[in-house]
């Protein structure tokens, strides 16, 4: 009995603590939602985000990279670069006076305070500190033309990073702040932008990404820093940082009048940086590994290009980044390019040896041609589309409306256009169209120049090795592909290796051209069927057990049952709030957070690695002999990593498919071979 | 898209079935060129503009000097030091705070109490490589939790553990950044990391070691080996601050460890080995871990075996034994979830090298059920100690609300290989959902059943805030 009672006892108690656990969770869910209340964050609006633009551009060069020819004299200066100096020197024309309005216009009457318009006069004034690379251009139109296709000129225009920093962000609850998009915009980032929005509202110079101040303003040489570098700041006039000091600056300097250049704030006509700083590790890896080692502050290894780099041959015999991509030959040792570095009011300084500012690389982009390569002569800012001393020719949301794959501006076009078709008002005019078409085919023509520019580099890095047959049997034909790493310099694939998709596609056919095996091939969306594959995810299409990839992998540790791969490392299953704080333990014992890691599997410097495929009996027809088809391709992202990051929208109005489209037209073979294989029966 | 409940229908009908593998699971042949039409996996052809608003903005740490942690805005330009490195000078307190009312019954004793937990950690961050983290729990120590306990009855239910003890103190770098002039070119490879000072360790999943102790370590990292794609390798000493396998402190106790992880196309290998030097030569012992974490098709793969040999007599401290573990999981179609599978057997008595007074036993990951939550005395409901015993969990880890909600179901038990009647079998769930930027709301519960004894059962609604 006395124990009955101690039980009715204790189903009492626990009763009360259950009522107790109910009234306390309801508080704390009271509690919680206050404070979450308190969290709410002040919806961001594209107004908020218009950074009022006061921007002179010149025309463009006309020549391809590789075509080098100094621009014409020009005398006097332009009356644009008068204005774009008037704007240097802070004074308050018509121009800054127009934006300044533009921007209190589109701010909320009733919120619009002296505050506000003095936070208009500021970003105004920002601008003068990161001076663009269309001021650069002026002088250095060799370096402009290269990088203006570029990788780092890309950085921030991706839709598809702005989707996957923008996720990520949100994933984090924002905790990843500014860590990915400092390295993509550091203009942007240094003028205090939003991290997540449309790069049409951007500030121009921020759209740049890594523009030319990003590494010729940075006078310390930061080490391992994932980025976080410092710009020095300050108008054209101010010094540069590069390789080989103001010998030939101070020759210039000294024939002002010959050069059609001024140093005085005050006094109109070209500006030019008054002092070229020697900066000894500008030409240094270490200067690239600033940016190119990524670890989150808890400690993942995010990237390891120049980590790599450091274990490596190459640094070993003593090649440098920029030896191999910098040089004359994309991911070679090879020489230098020599010339004049600039043209300064058109005359070319002296003689030196030149480096190539397209950095190839796996990247390439998808965009609107009009928008991309930058072309001071396409686009026009919002705020600026109705002064005609603008230069640009359409804003970027009337340049997503100009349909280039149809035909506009072109004389096949045109010449056969319905009466009835209906162009956007933006492109009533076929002389616009005409213009518009002009500005598409040079960024075109320098696209396909960075295309061949990406193959040449690819293949260098990835290179198919033997190809030998180790069964071929009624039973099953088995033989195996070698790839090989062709570089010393670091591992391929490099860098964001996690997100770099470099496979072999293997097609058997028998002598009749029917295929009896086939491995690396494409799902609808254009992926390979591995396990992100949104076919293979959903069980539409069967895993593709052969397939051969080398790219890496984020892994995730599970709450309970081990690791798995995610195509983004942001660990959601040990808690429903990731939230991105320096790591608690050491970071550097185990090489990574406890809850996140990299599974690198891409081949080490001049390493190599065989792919082994098999065709089981079952699939022979007998009708041999047998031909396998080997295509060694690279893609610069799995497709799949778009269904990850559609959670935030795409910016220019893309579509996911467009998008998927646009990578997988990117694809390239980079090395495709045969081979034929009879089956053997009892030894025949 | 199938609705969740739909989806959980399936899983429970695979997971009944017995089978594990997805391809059981109705996964058709296909011919990846040929597209399905209306698939719910082709991409669709229609904008999806930015979701800029409500977007969330950085949470700010409590306390940030110098740059704000990851923010907008110029950077710091820092200053050079002697030797080269340019230090950028910041500091930040961050860290999280947790709170629980919670019942738990193991079958012979009741707990019921209101306890609270505070992790405080100042970061101070000079560059890119080198840091310095400080800790503290002020609200614990040892073990013991402040907060209010209904039961057992042990006088005065209120109770404060208020201390202000360094919990964590260390630096860590690497050495090649902090001494850049040696190296201008960056030709050499001195990338060696260094962390020294109290500092929680952690080797294979915490079964070979999980303890805070006073350790230096020297790594080496992003090794290029021929067959594989990178290797680590981590040399620690450790000299006080040592808590044995019993959970208590061994003021006598050195350590000395060497451990590898390395990548290759298939797998992460992973092998350590520690030596537990005794300086009164009462329980030295040597222990080992070797791992291998893959996937296999659509299964995600762990196997650890762990060994553990007393140089001389077996000790509370130290005993010989081994352990296998096993870790399978995988994700149903057409969602993020996991299913899993864990089990563990422990031959003889294996100890770990290192386990802090708070860590229980080394089972902890064999599922929820075989882990105390870490905050008063909710303990495993399965217990976590490997001796002589052999068992498993199954659960479907459910994720709800853009991955802002979770739910967790586990069906877990164990037995001894070398007692009988020590069969213990346990039900247990787990629902957690973020609240905002800084919150997540938990409950926890289960019930379990023991062959010999009474029913356990236990219940808990927690609390965290994350700053």
């Amino acid at each position: 009995m006395t124990r009955r009672r101690t039980i009715r006892k204790v189903h009492a108690l626990r009763r009360k603590s259950g009522i107790s656990i109910v009234l306390t969770t309801m508080l704390i869910a009271v509690i919680a939602i206050i404070i979450d209340g308190l969290d709410r964050q002040i919806p961001l609006t594209n107004q908020s985000l218009i950074v009022p633009v006061a921007y002179v551009q010149d025309p463009p060069p006309t020549t391809p990279p590789q075509q080098e020819t100094p621009p014409q004299q020009e005398t006097p200066p332009k009356k644009e670069k008068e204005e774009e100096d008037l704007l240097l020197e802070k004074d308050e024309d018509d121009l800054l006076f127009d934006d300044v309005e533009e921007a209190e216009d589109k701010a909320d009457p009733a919120t619009m305070d002296q505050e506000s318009v003095d936070r208009a006069h500021e970003k105004v004034f920002l601008e003068v500190r990161f001076p663009s690379a269309t001021t650069c251009r002026d002088c250095h139109p060799k370096h402009y033309r290269e990088w203006s296709v570029s990788q780092h000129a890309y950085a921030q225009m991706s839709p598809i990073f702005n989707a996957m920093h923008g996720t990520i962000l949100k994933l984090t609850n924002g905790t990843n702040g500014d860590f990915c998009i400092r390295c993509h915009t550091p203009v942007g980032m240094n003028l205090g932008e939003p991290e997540f929005m449309s790069n049409i509202d951007r500030h121009p110079t921020s759209r740049e990404g890594v523009t030319c101040i990003v590494c010729h303003r940075v006078s310390k040489a930061y080490g391992k820093v994932s980025g976080r570098l410092a710009i020095a700041e300050g108008d054209i006039l101010q010094p540069v940082y590069g390789p080989t000091g103001n010998e030939e600056l101070t020759r210039v300097l000294a024939n002002l009048s010959k050069y059609r250049v001024v140093t005085d704030p005050d006094q109109p006509g070209r500006k030019i940086h008054t002092e070229a700083r020697k900066f000894f590790q500008i030409n240094q890896s270490g200067f690239c590994g600033t940016c190119h080692d990524v670890t989150l502050v808890n400690g993942f290894r995010l990237e390891e290009a120049f980590s790599e780099y450091k274990n490596s041959p190459a640094a070993k015999r003593g090649v440098t980044c920029q030896d191999c991509h910098m040089a004359t030959q994309p991911g070679v040792d090879s020489e230098y390019e020599e010339g004049p570095a600039g043209f300064v009011g058109g005359v070319p300084t002296m003689p030196r040896k030149l480096t190539n500012h397209y950095f190839a690389g796996p990247d390439y982009p998808i965009i609107h041609p009009g928008i991309f390569p930058h072309n001071s002569a396409a686009i026009v800012e919002e705020s600026q589309k109705d002064d005609p001393t603008a230069e640009g020719l359409a804003t970027i949301r009337e340049w997503l409306t100009f349909d280039y794959r149809a035909g506009w501006g072109t004389d096949e076009f045109e010449d056969n256009v319905p009466e009835d078709y209906e162009f956007p008002e933006r492109w009533q005019s076929i002389d616009d169209r005409y213009d518009a078409r002009e500005i598409v085919e040079d960024n075109l023509e320098l696209l396909e120049w960075g295309a061949e520019q990406r193959l040449a580099i690819l293949k260098v890095g990835y290179r198919l090795g033997e190809i030998e047959t180790v069964q071929s049997d009624p039973q099953r034909i088995r033989f195996k592909i070698e790839v090989r790493n062709g570089t010393d310099g670091h591992g391929v694939p490099t860098g964001f290796d996690a997100e770099r998709l470099v496979w072999l596609q293997v097609t058997v056919t028998d002598r009749n051209g029917e295929v009896v095996m086939v491995s690396g091939d494409l799902d609808p969306n254009g992926d390979v069927r591995d396990l992100h594959s949104l076919y293979v995810h959903n069980g539409e299409l069967p895993l593709d057990k052969q397939l051969f990839s080398l790219q890496s992998k984020f892994i995730t540790r599970n709450l309970r049952g081990g690791e798995r791969e995610q195509v983004l490392a942001v660990n959601y299953s040990l808690d429903p709030l990731p939230f991105l704080r320096p790591e608690t333990r050491s970071s550097v014992l185990l090489g990574r957070p406890g809850g996140a890691r990299k599974h690198k599997q891409g081949l080490a410097p001049l390493a190599s690695r065989w792919a082994t495929y098999t065709v089981d009996g079952s699939a022979l027809n007998g009708q041999g002999p047998y031909t396998v088809n080997i295509k060694l391709i690279a893609a610069m992202i799995p497709i799949n990593l778009l269904s990850e990051i559609m959670l935030v929208g795409f910016d220019y109005n893309m579509t996911p498919r467009e998008l998927a489209d646009g990578i997988r037209e990117g694809h390239l073979v980079l090395w495709e071979r045969n081979k034929s294989i009879d089956v053997h029966v009892n030894g025949s | 898209m199938r609705s969740q409940k739909e989806n959980l229908a399936t899983i429970f009908a695979c997971m009944a079935a017995g089978s594990v593998t997805a391809a059981v699971c109705g996964e058709p042949p296909g011919d990846a060129q040929e597209e399905t039409v209306e698939s719910e996996s082709r991409f669709p052809d229609v904008p999806m503009p930015l979701r800029l608003e409500g977007f969330p903005q950085r949470p700010k740490p409590i306390l940030e000097l110098g740059e704000p942690f990851l923010g907008t805005g110029t950077l710091d330009p820092g200053f050079e030091i002697p030797g080269g490195a340019v230090l950028q000078p910041s500091l930040m307190l961050f860290g999280s705070y947790r709170m629980a009312l919670q019942t738990f019954d193991d079958g012979r004793e009741t707990f019921s109490e209101w306890v609270h937990r505070l992790d405080l950690f100042m970061n101070a961050q000079f560059s890119g490589t080198e840091r310095l983290l400080v800790g503290i729990r002020p609200l614990d120590e040892d073990g013991d939790f402040t907060g209010y306990f209904f039961e057992p009855d042990d006088g005065d239910p209120s109770r404060g553990e208020w201390n202000a003890s360094l919990t964590t103190l260390f630096f860590e770098g690497d050495l090649g950044e902090m001494l850049p002039d040696l190296d201008r070119s960056d030709f050499k490879s001195n990338d060696i990391g260094i962390s020294v000072g109290r500092q929680p360790i952690f080797f294979q999943e915490g079964m070979l070691i999980n303890d805070t102790i006073d350790a230096v370590g020297l790594v080496r990292n992003t090794l290029l080996p021929k067959n594989g794609s990178n290797l680590r390798l981590t040399f620690l000493y450790g000299w006080d601050n040592i808590h044995r396998d019993d959970n208590l402190e061994d003021n006598s106790a050195q350590l000395f460890g060497v451990f590898t992880e390395a990548d290759f196309p298939k797998s992460t290998i992973a092998l350590d080995v520690v030596y537990i030097y005794d300086v009164d030569d009462a329980s030295s012992g040597l222990y080992w871990g070797l791992s291998g974490v893959q996937r296999i098709g659509y299964l995600n793969t762990s196997l650890r075996i762990l060994g553990s040999y007393a140089k001389d007599d077996e000790t509370p401290e130290v005993s010989n034994g081994h352990l296998l573990f096993g870790e399978v999981s995988w994700t149903p179609h057409h969602t993020h979830d996991v299913a899993y599978v864990n089990g563990f057997w422990g031959i003889d008595q294996f100890s770990s090298a290192a386990r802090g007074p708070s860590e229980g036993g080394p089972l902890g990951r064999t599922g929820i059920l075989f882990a105390a939550v870490g905050l008063g005395r909710y303990g495993a409901a399965l217990g976590n100690r490997a001796d002589d015993s052999v068992g498993a969990a199954i659960g479907y880890q459910m994720f709800l609300d853009e991955k802002r909600k979770q739910l967790v179901f586990e069906f877990g038990g164990r037995t001894s290989t070398e007692i009988s009647d020590e069969t213990i079998l346990a039900l247990g769930g787990r629902y957690q959902q973020a609240i905002g930027q800084h919150i997540i709301l938990r409950f926890d519960g289960f019930g379990s059943w023991r062959e010999e004894g009474d029913e356990g059962w236990g219940a808990r609604v927690e609390l965290q805030f994350k700053f």
